[in-house]
């Protein structure tokens, strides 16, 4: 007679690989669902595909060509990176900026806001699988498309900041006021019955409702910024710190339902507060020059320089030589954080409803690559946002 | 007109890769070109992610290092005949992140000309092109879809 062995269980972990090129995926990353029986057990995102060596190729530049890279590090939140790495210099050297150049500023970074939160509501309406939704959000985002056009000159990149003020094409002339505001009335009209439909309509809301839940206490844990954060109860906004957004006045939406309707309703939300600030803003357009060319490159310590850009908090940071050359250059991005709320909340939601998930933290994956770590035990990768921390464990990458 | 140019012609098939630029192509060409406004659609030209359908390769952004694979992969999965657009400054010189580097000289993450990669058959240039720019090349790639054999 031979001895029954005890039967070892072995636990077979079935993974759900989506990219880099998927149609769910607009951008090049990679999400592996670990699924049991269409059940996501664990969800991980690899971001490294678009990794261009930005903070490298930023070292040792002239500081005034900076510029010129740091807008092209994302295409959908160009104007904040561009504003957001002159603050910086501005901040290191007390450059005063003029009040018109700082206006016209937050004119461009809300008609870009509008348009970033217009392509996150339509790509997840396409997510989703309602498509009419998703064409009409893209219709109606073309418009501020082309409110940037006539400001910069440009639809993606427009520019508008300089060092010490606003590129002088960008003057918002009394014409272009005109422009502007009737195109916002004749828009918001537009955007309130489509939201009003969008959040009426069963079908949409059924999927988006009580899926992906985040805790508030999740989410500040897993650092979770700018909307994502704003749709789970966290009240914060980096605009309540900004000096520029003091002379306006407007609501922050803060909702406490913590799942994709949540985040979906609070960047559509958000849409007619930006509208709220562009409009006062035009009203209130102060008089004088547009730039302030009286500065001069030269030794900078170390400053750092917080702004809220579309999906949430943006942070640039460099120091200047005696050359006024760029040196170590660092930005992280909001995705980077965010990304890893959702990749929590999607835990324990069905595959379809998991992608749904991932979309609606408005991952923006051009900017965000980072150290990344590979867990030994369970070979899975890790990107990790808070540097330090990492260098002090594992020592410099390369 | 023969019936496969017949075929051909009602249902162009276009694939975007999106291959690590600053995804403002990307945006201009799925959001834009695919949008109720510049609608590429009237053309009968559809977006498709399926590779093994599309005749049309739509590649943004510079090349950078985990990109490259993929793309020579899906270049190899299209059937012939299949035409090549190169949109944007990044995938035709590698735009200011190939060309603006500072201290290191030469950027070694990204493999900026595409045409080192893969054959390209157009190319839009621009940071990024006007959406009417990419749907006029993309109707400039049909002739050529149309006389292959």
């Amino acid at each position: 007679m031979t001895e029954e062995q005890p039967r070892e269980s072995v636990i077979v972990e079935k993974e759900l690989p989506l990219g880099p090129v998927h149609p769910a995926l607009l951008e090049p990353f990679r999400v592996r669902f670990f699924v049991n029986d269409e059940i996501v057990e664990d969800c991980e995102v690899i971001l490294s595909m678009p990794h261009r060596g930005i903070e490298r190729i930023l070292e040792g530049l002239p500081v005034e060509r900076a510029l010129l890279i740091t807008e092209r590090v994302c295409g959908i939140c160009s104007n904040s990176h561009a504003w957001n790495s002159v603050r910086v210099i501005e901040k290191g050297l007390n450059i005063e900026v003029p009040p018109r150049a700082l206006f016209i500023r937050v004119i461009a970074q809300e008609l870009q806001r509008i348009a970033s939160h217009l392509i996150f509501i339509g790509h997840a309406m396409e997510v989703v699988g309602h498509e009419t939704f998703a064409m009409r959000a893209f219709l109606l985002r073309e418009e501020y498309m082309d409110m940037l056009y006539f400001i910069g000159g440009n639809r993606v990149h427009p520019a508008v900041p300089v060092i010490g003020g606003v590129r002088p094409r960008c003057e918002i002339s009394d014409s272009l006021k005109r422009v502007i505001l009737e195109t916002l009335e004749r828009s918001e009209r537009k955007l309130r019955n489509y939201v009003g439909r969008v959040v009426a309509d069963p079908l949409v809301m059924g999927r988006l409702t009580g899926v992906g839940y985040l805790s508030k206490e999740d989410a500040i844990r897993l650092h979770a910024v700018g909307p994502t954060a704003r749709a789970s109860g966290v009240e914060w906004d980096w605009r309540m710190e900004m000096f520029e957004y003091k002379p306006f006045t407007y609501d922050y939406v803060i909702l406490y339902e913590g799942d994709n309707k949540a985040r979906v309703i609070a960047r559509a939300l958000e849409i007619f507060e930006c509208i709220k600030i562009v409009r006062q803003a035009l009203k209130d357009l102060p008089e004088g020059p547009v730039v302030n060319r009286d500065w001069s490159p030269q030794r900078m310590k170390f400053t750092d320089s917080y702004n809220e850009a579309p999906r949430g908090e943006l942070y640039h940071s460099y120091s200047l030589d005696d050359y006024g050359k760029l040196r170590h250059y660092k930005i992280r991005t909001p995705t980077i954080t965010s990304i890893h709320s959702v990749e929590f909340a999607a835990k324990g939601d069905h595959v379809t409803d998991a992608v749904v998930t991932i979309a609606s933290c408005d991952p923006c994956l051009a900017c965000c690559n980072r150290v990344e770590i590979i867990d030994e035990k369970s070979g899975r990768r890790r990107q990790f946002t808070s540097m330090i921390e990492v260098i002090k464990k594992y020592g410099w990458r390369r | 007109m023969g019936l496969k140019a017949t075929a051909r012609k009602n249902a162009i098939h276009a694939l975007l890769v999106y291959s690590g630029g600053c995804n403002g192509c990307d945006i201009e060409v799925v959001n834009a070109v695919f949008s109720p406004r510049y609608d590429i659609e009237q053309y009968r030209i559809l977006l498709t992610w399926n590779p093994r359908e599309a005749d049309v390769l739509i590649v943004t952004g510079a090349i950078t290092w985990a990109m490259k694979e993929p793309l020579q992969r899906i270049y190899e999965l299209i059937p012939e005949p299949k035409a090549v657009l190169a949109v944007g400054s990044c995938a035709i010189n590698g735009c200011v992140f190939r060309n603006l580097v500072g201290d290191i000289k030469h950027n070694p993450e990204v493999f900026a000309p595409l045409e080192k990669i893969i054959p390209v058959d157009i190319k839009v240039p621009g940071c990024p092109p006007r959406p009417e720019d990419i749907i006029m090349a993309a109707v400039k790639g049909v002739p050529k879809l149309m006389a292959a054999p």
